[in-house]
């Protein structure tokens, strides 16, 4: 397979190492009442779905940037791919506008 | 016996003689010759037996595609066994032998088992073997395995090199037929970056073996004229005897170069090599294989496919037979009759499975059947005659059939591609999706007509270039003359009453196909594992169809309704050896080698690999003929004086940023906010699941600035998970790291002289007194005159000790010195053993005890993760079942009998107890014979184990056997209150 | 002061060698700084480099080039560039940071790495058979750089000149990357 890196061009996938799930970027609120169920979900509970999925590679061999690559499972196709730092960021950004509101 | 059916020159080198033997016999071909082409013009039909019933057969084709002639190449180690003949390049002292036989080729003791055909029909191995069950193991397993198999592997190691490389075009163009050659030509000229590449050695395809003229000149001649055009861009690149094997993700090709296979010797250079060919366009232009048509006993030797009996004739000069008979059901079959017959070859009979006139003038003297059908042939060794279901029986020593033509589809079907049928043509065309950045060009693509051919590749060449950006020449396509190719489906002679092949290299009969349908084997895939039927290492490039056709009319089902198997990688075999490449013993991974290595090696050290990184194991001196001898003096000298050990290997993290300790504080589960400079804390890291990652300490150089250890063998992980953290969980942060692993070399100085050695060499503006530098402090300092260095005052082993840490390249210097100032305290080195004993001493955890499935409370660190604080782990850390009352701890244990020997991976159960997994209270993480103690002692993780001090349980070892009487005791079996390593 | 001396060596001892049409050299006397952005200091640090290297900072995968020292900065991941310079002293830092003071946290890693310069008609043959990154001119000029991996070994490639690459790789696993290129250079002959 071939990532197409947002800052690096396209890579061989020999470079990246595999995650999961994007929702781990997601990471509960470790004060909320119901934590550990959060943290359970979190853990545990990810979609493993046949077609598009969102998902964390990591260039390891590369610039060590982590990827949120959107990724057909069944047929490899990737769609796009996002600085996943940049995407934190953004969620972050977010959460706190609403929080302002 | 000399050539004696070689005609004329074709396109081979007669000047150049090449001898070659076969069985033993010595023979003479010319360069340009494949194998197959110098037996045949040598006389030979006969060349092998066949894989199940030993029958005789012969060269069949004339490509890759062979399902007959495979033969035994090379000798010694250098034996390759199922090489087909068709595409082996002839070299001076050449040596092939036949396969698969018992005795001559020709007097095969094997032979029987066609005798027994009918015991050895479909599925055989599944209803024969069944019973009685004990004959498997003894008997049935044995005889099969010395029975089945074609050739024979050497036994001895490859004594030939492999590489690998990597290529990158805009356009790669896969077969340099009519149609790959206009496809480069067009992209070539264009400017693009082609590649170029061909399985044969010379490149034209087909165009070498047909008669046909291309731009008012002889195909071969515009086909060598297009390769000079090629040859002289910068652009493109020509690969001969290069395979594309496999079309994978994004446009990525597999390609096997045989580099060395048509010369004598490699000379140690690569035989073979692996490319993996990055394409934007790859444009596949492999051509189309021929297929049979079954009838009974159309396997004998000299029955042929029409397109190679013609290109053996036309390309080498080799005649298959003196009256070649032809069977078609398609116009391309009157080829091989018309071109023969210009050559003067006599042609017994056409026949044409299909009614109505002939499609082309009747070469003269050809008798010509219409609507004629082959039921059997004759002739042992090789066909001698033919009968036809009229009754007639005709003499011919070469049988050209013709069953139509199958586009090679296989490499659009690597990925999700599933070809369609095309009824005008009688065959399977590519369909569906295309693998990323695929094109088709034709006889591939089912345009079968060389004029199309020709336009196509060109069209595409244009095409695919003209997509990537690039402007095109104005130039035209080739152009040749037009020819005829109808065809009506014909399969399968119903009459004939003989066995009728459809796989020849498994020995796959038609009955075999209906047998399996009887059986109510309906789908292809089912039939195919059934039979057997194109499992073979051609993967049934000429069996497949006409096999699937035969399905069709037992189910009464069209042929695309029946289906088609699709194909995998590799389009044809690949070596083992060529896909490990350099990837053999020593060069199967990377190693790493620490600052001392070179000074280790001159000590006689013993090295053990962990990772990649090899680490002295112990260091072995005169005398001493056990390893424990020189573990056991190593841990007491260091215990009673000092001792050093490389600990490079330990990752090292250099953490900076105004947000670093903060950072810090969320990735270890105890506290590292408020870490003082100039102090080292050790800090405990969980998973986000609260199971134990991995430890190790952190020392603060400056508010800013945290320099990091993990283990040996997490290193590479727990930066990943911290890059995890600071990009995608903090990435508010400012944090940043580096690993510094490779920049320190790091020695552990332990033993209660370690400060008097390391004062031997600190420079003297540095006090590393106890006062001064007590117990976990760090610094900065320097050394023998001005060379950095770092400083932490931290213990593994118990003792008094320091971990110094120089620039590498000061590394081998520093140990050599270290111990040469050392000589006045009887220093020692010591190896991963001693290090191993020493923390098992001092109850320290390490790779053992962090074992994936344990937590810091199993570690009786539990009281270490902090509630007040967020960090990883600390959440589910919490659950309910990682804090049950009975959970385990880690303890020491002693063998209640000194004597006795502890062994990691026992299990302890109480006194009485039957040794089961209800009853089972943990397990010995650790073992080491302690010279301190003078007996075994071990750590391991048993229930309520803090709470059960005293307590005698048994370590039992179902696997190994045997168990032994074990204490429970303190961990820390070495200064357990701490006081040496505060000296 | 301490009656011993320590000697400093390099990975390769000052290996070199020449094949047809391609030549391998240990390249010593440079010296690696990371130069890591603190958080919104991107501004603070491009002024620093103006006004001391008299550079910019160089968007991912291709170099600036001081005559200071001579320098060159290039991208390693997110907001952290190497800064390689001529220098065979132990602080290397301490001249960066003389440079550019507090606009970045730097890290001596002149010790991590073994520098390897391939250079000759041939030296792209060789590298096709290690080095997974397209290296044709047209996508890979003069002053590009890239970090990839050899060999299961992570290393950065830098396009020197024409017809001439420097490899970093990491300095623990030296003679493996070395035996890489060596066993390239005799394959290819």
């Amino acid at each position: 397979m071939i990532i197409n890196h947002p800052l690096l061009g396209p890579r061989d996938a020999s470079e990246f190492v595999y995650k999961g799930d994007v929702s781990l970027i997601d990471r509960p609120d470790w004060q909320a009442d119901n934590a550990a169920e959060l943290f359970h979900d979190y853990l545990y509970l990810r979609d493993n779905p046949a077609g598009e999925h969102r998902e964390l590679w990591y260039h390891e061999q590369g610039d060590r940037s982590w990827l949120i690559v959107t990724r057909n499972t069944l047929t490899h196709d990737i769609t796009n791919v996002e600085l996943a730092r940049d995407v934190a960021l953004a969620k972050q950004a977010n959460q706190s506008g609403r929080g302002e509101k | 016996m000399s050539q004696i059916n070689r005609i004329d020159s074709g396109l081979i080198d007669c000047a150049q003689k090449l001898n070659f033997t076969f069985n033993g016999q010595t023979l003479e071909g010319f360069a340009g010759d494949t194998l197959a082409s110098a037996l045949l013009a040598n006389g030979y039909k006969m060349v092998g037996r066949s894989f199940k019933y030993h029958r005789p057969r012969g060269i069949f084709s004339a490509g890759s595609e062979e399902p007959n002639a495979l033969i035994q190449l090379r000798s010694g180690a250098y034996q390759e066994p199922n090489t087909r003949a068709t595409v082996t390049e002839l070299f001076q002292g050449l040596e092939a032998t036949s396969q698969n036989h018992r005795g001559s080729l020709k007097y095969d003791f094997m032979a029987v088992n066609d005798l027994f055909s009918s015991f050895l029909s479909a599925g055989f191995y599944y209803k024969t073997f069944m019973w009685p069950k004990a004959f498997w193991e003894k008997i049935y397993e044995p005889v099969i395995r010395a029975a089945a198999g074609l050739g024979r592997l050497s036994g001895e190691d490859d004594p030939d090199v492999y590489d690998k490389g990597f290529l990158h075009c805009d356009v790669l163009v896969v077969g340099a037929g009519p149609s790959g050659l206009s496809a480069a030509l067009s992209a070539g000229r264009a400017g693009a970056r082609v590649i170029l590449m061909d399985e044969d050695f010379r490149m034209g395809g087909r165009l070498n073996a047909e008669t046909l003229s291309v731009n008012d000149q002889s195909g071969h001649e515009w086909a060598t004229q297009a390769t000079v055009e090629l040859s002289a861009m910068d652009n493109v690149r020509l690969m001969t005897r290069t395979t594309a094997y496999g079309a994978y993700d994004h446009g990525v090709i597999g390609a096997l170069e045989r580099v060395t296979d048509h010369l004598v010797s490699s000379h140690n250079k690569p035989r073979q090599i692996l490319w993996r060919v990055y394409t934007k366009r790859t444009i596949l232009c492999a051509g189309s294989t021929e297929r049979p048509i079954a009838f009974g006993n159309n396997d004998r030797p000299g029955i042929m496919l029409a397109g190679a009996v013609r290109a053996y004739v036309n390309r080498w000069g080799a005649l298959p037979g003196k009256r070649v008979a032809v069977f078609t059901n398609n116009d391309d079959g009157w080829r091989t009759a018309i071109d023969l017959a210009e050559k003067g070859v006599e042609i017994s009979a056409v026949i044409d499975s299909r009614d109505g006139q002939p499609p082309v003038d009747v070469p003269s003297g050809a008798t010509v059947i219409m609507g004629g059908r082959i039921v059997d042939t004759h002739g042992r060794h090789g066909i001698r005659s033919i009968t036809l279901s009229n009754g007639q029986n005709i003499p011919t020593d070469c049988l050209a059939v013709s069953g139509g033509w199958s586009p090679n589809v296989q490499l659009t079907c690597h990925q999700r591609g599933r070809p369609t049928w095309r009824e005008d043509i009688a065959a399977f065309v590519p369909g569906g999706e295309l693998p990323q950045g695929m094109m088709v060009a034709g006889a591939a693509a089912g345009n079968f007509s060389l004029s199309s051919v020709l336009q196509d590749g060109h069209d595409l060449g244009n095409m695919a270039v003209s997509d990537l950006g690039f402007k095109l020449t104005k130039e035209n396509a080739a152009i040749s003359e037009e020819e005829t190719i109808g065809i009506s489906a014909f399969w399968h002679v119903k009459e004939s009453k003989a066995r009728a092949w459809l796989d020849l290299q498994n020995d796959v009969t038609v009955k075999d196909v209906k047998l399996s349908h009887q059986e109510g084997f309906r789908s292809v895939e089912h039939l195919k594992r059934y039979t057997t039927l194109g499992m073979a290492t051609d993967q049934g490039k000429t069996a497949n169809i006409p096999a699937l056709a035969v399905m069709a009319e037992c189910t009464g089902k069209s042929i695309p309704e029946t289906g088609t198997t699709i194909f995998r990688p590799p389009y044809t075999p690949v070596a083992i050896g060529a896909l490990a490449g350099r990837a053999r013993g020593k060069d199967f991974r990377p190693s790493r080698l620490t600052p001392s290595h070179a000074w280790a090696e001159e000590q006689g050290a013993v090295f053990v690999e962990t990772g990649m990184w090899y680490r002295a194991q112990w260091f072995p001196k005169s005398g001493e003929t056990h390893w424990r001898q020189s573990v056991d003096r190593e841990v007491t000298q260091t215990r009673a004086s000092v001792g050093i050990c490389d600990v490079t290997t330990l990752g090292k993290i250099d953490i900076q940023g105004k947000d670093a300790a903060a950072f810090l504080n969320k990735i270890y589960a105890n506290a590292f906010a408020k870490l003082p400079v100039g102090k080292v804390r050790y800090g405990i890291m969980l998973r986000e699941d609260g199971i134990m990652m991995d430890d190790g300490t952190s020392a603060r150089f400056s508010d800013n600035h945290f320099v990091m250890t993990t283990t040996t063998a997490n290193a590479v992980g727990v930066f990943r998970h911290m890059e995890f953290c600071r990009q995608c969980l903090w990435p508010e942060m400012d944090v940043h790291l580096i690993s510094s692993t490779e920049q320190y070399a790091q020695f552990a100085v332990a033993g209660p002289n370690a400060r008097k050695l390391l004062q031997k060499v600190v420079d003297n503006d540095h006090d590393i007194s106890n006062e001064a530098f007590p117990f976990m402090a760090c610094g900065e300092i320097t050394v023998c005159g001005d060379i950095p260095a770092r400083l932490f005052r931290i213990s593994f082993s118990g003792e008094l000790a320091y971990e110094i840490a120089v620039p590498t390249r000061y590394g081998d210097s520093l140990v050599r010195t270290l111990m040469a100032a050392g000589e006045e305290f009887d220093v020692t080195s010591y190896g991963t053993e001693a290090l191993g004993v020493m923390r098992i001493e001092k109850g320290h955890a390490a790779g053992n005890e962090l074992n994936g499935q344990t937590t810091a409370q199993d570690l009786g660190m539990g009281r270490m993760v902090s509630k007040k604080k967020d960090c990883i782990g600390n959440t589910l850390s919490e659950r309910e079942s990682l804090n049950k009352n009975d959970g385990l701890s880690l303890v020491g244990f002693r063998p209640v009998n000194p004597s006795d020997e502890l062994k990691a991976g026992t299990h302890f159960l109480a006194k009485g107890k039957t040794a089961n997994m209800a009853n089972d209270e943990g397990w010995m993480s650790s073992v080491a014979y302690s010279p301190n103690l003078g007996h075994s002692i071990g750590l391991g993780f048993i229930k309520q184990g803090s709470e059960r001090m005293g307590e005698v349980v048994r370590a039992a070892d179902p696997l190994r056997g045997g168990e032994i009487e074990v204490e429970i005791v303190s961990a820390h079996f070495i200064d357990p209150e701490g006081e040496r390593l505060r000296a | 002061m301490p009656d011993y001396t320590l000697t400093a060596n390099t990975p390769l001892d000052g290996f070199s060698r020449d094949f047809v049409g391609v030549s391998i050299c240990e390249v010593n006397e440079r010296a690696i700084v990371s130069v890591a952005v603190p958080k919104d200091g991107e501004e603070k640090l491009a002024n620093a480099l103006a006004s001391s290297y008299e550079i910019e900072l160089p968007k991912a995968g291709i170099l600036s080039a001081a005559s200071l020292d001579n320098a060159v900065l290039f991208s390693m991941a997110q907001d952290q560039y190497f800064l390689v310079f001529d220098y065979a002293g132990n602080t290397a830092t301490s001249v960066v940071r003389s440079h550019l003071n507090d606009a970045a946290y730097l890290t001596d890693q002149s010790d991590s790495f073994v520098m390897i310069r391939v250079s000759g008609t041939n030296s792209r043959s060789l590298l096709e058979r290690i080095c997974p990154l397209d290296i044709h001119p047209s996508v890979f000029p003069i002053g590009s750089v890239a970090r990839t991996v050899m060999e299961h070994l992570g290393t950065t490639i830098i396009h020197e000149a024409e017809d001439s690459f420097l490899l970093l790789s990491a300095r623990s696993s030296t003679y493996s990357f070395l035996d890489a290129i060596e066993t390239s250079a005799v394959n290819i002959s």
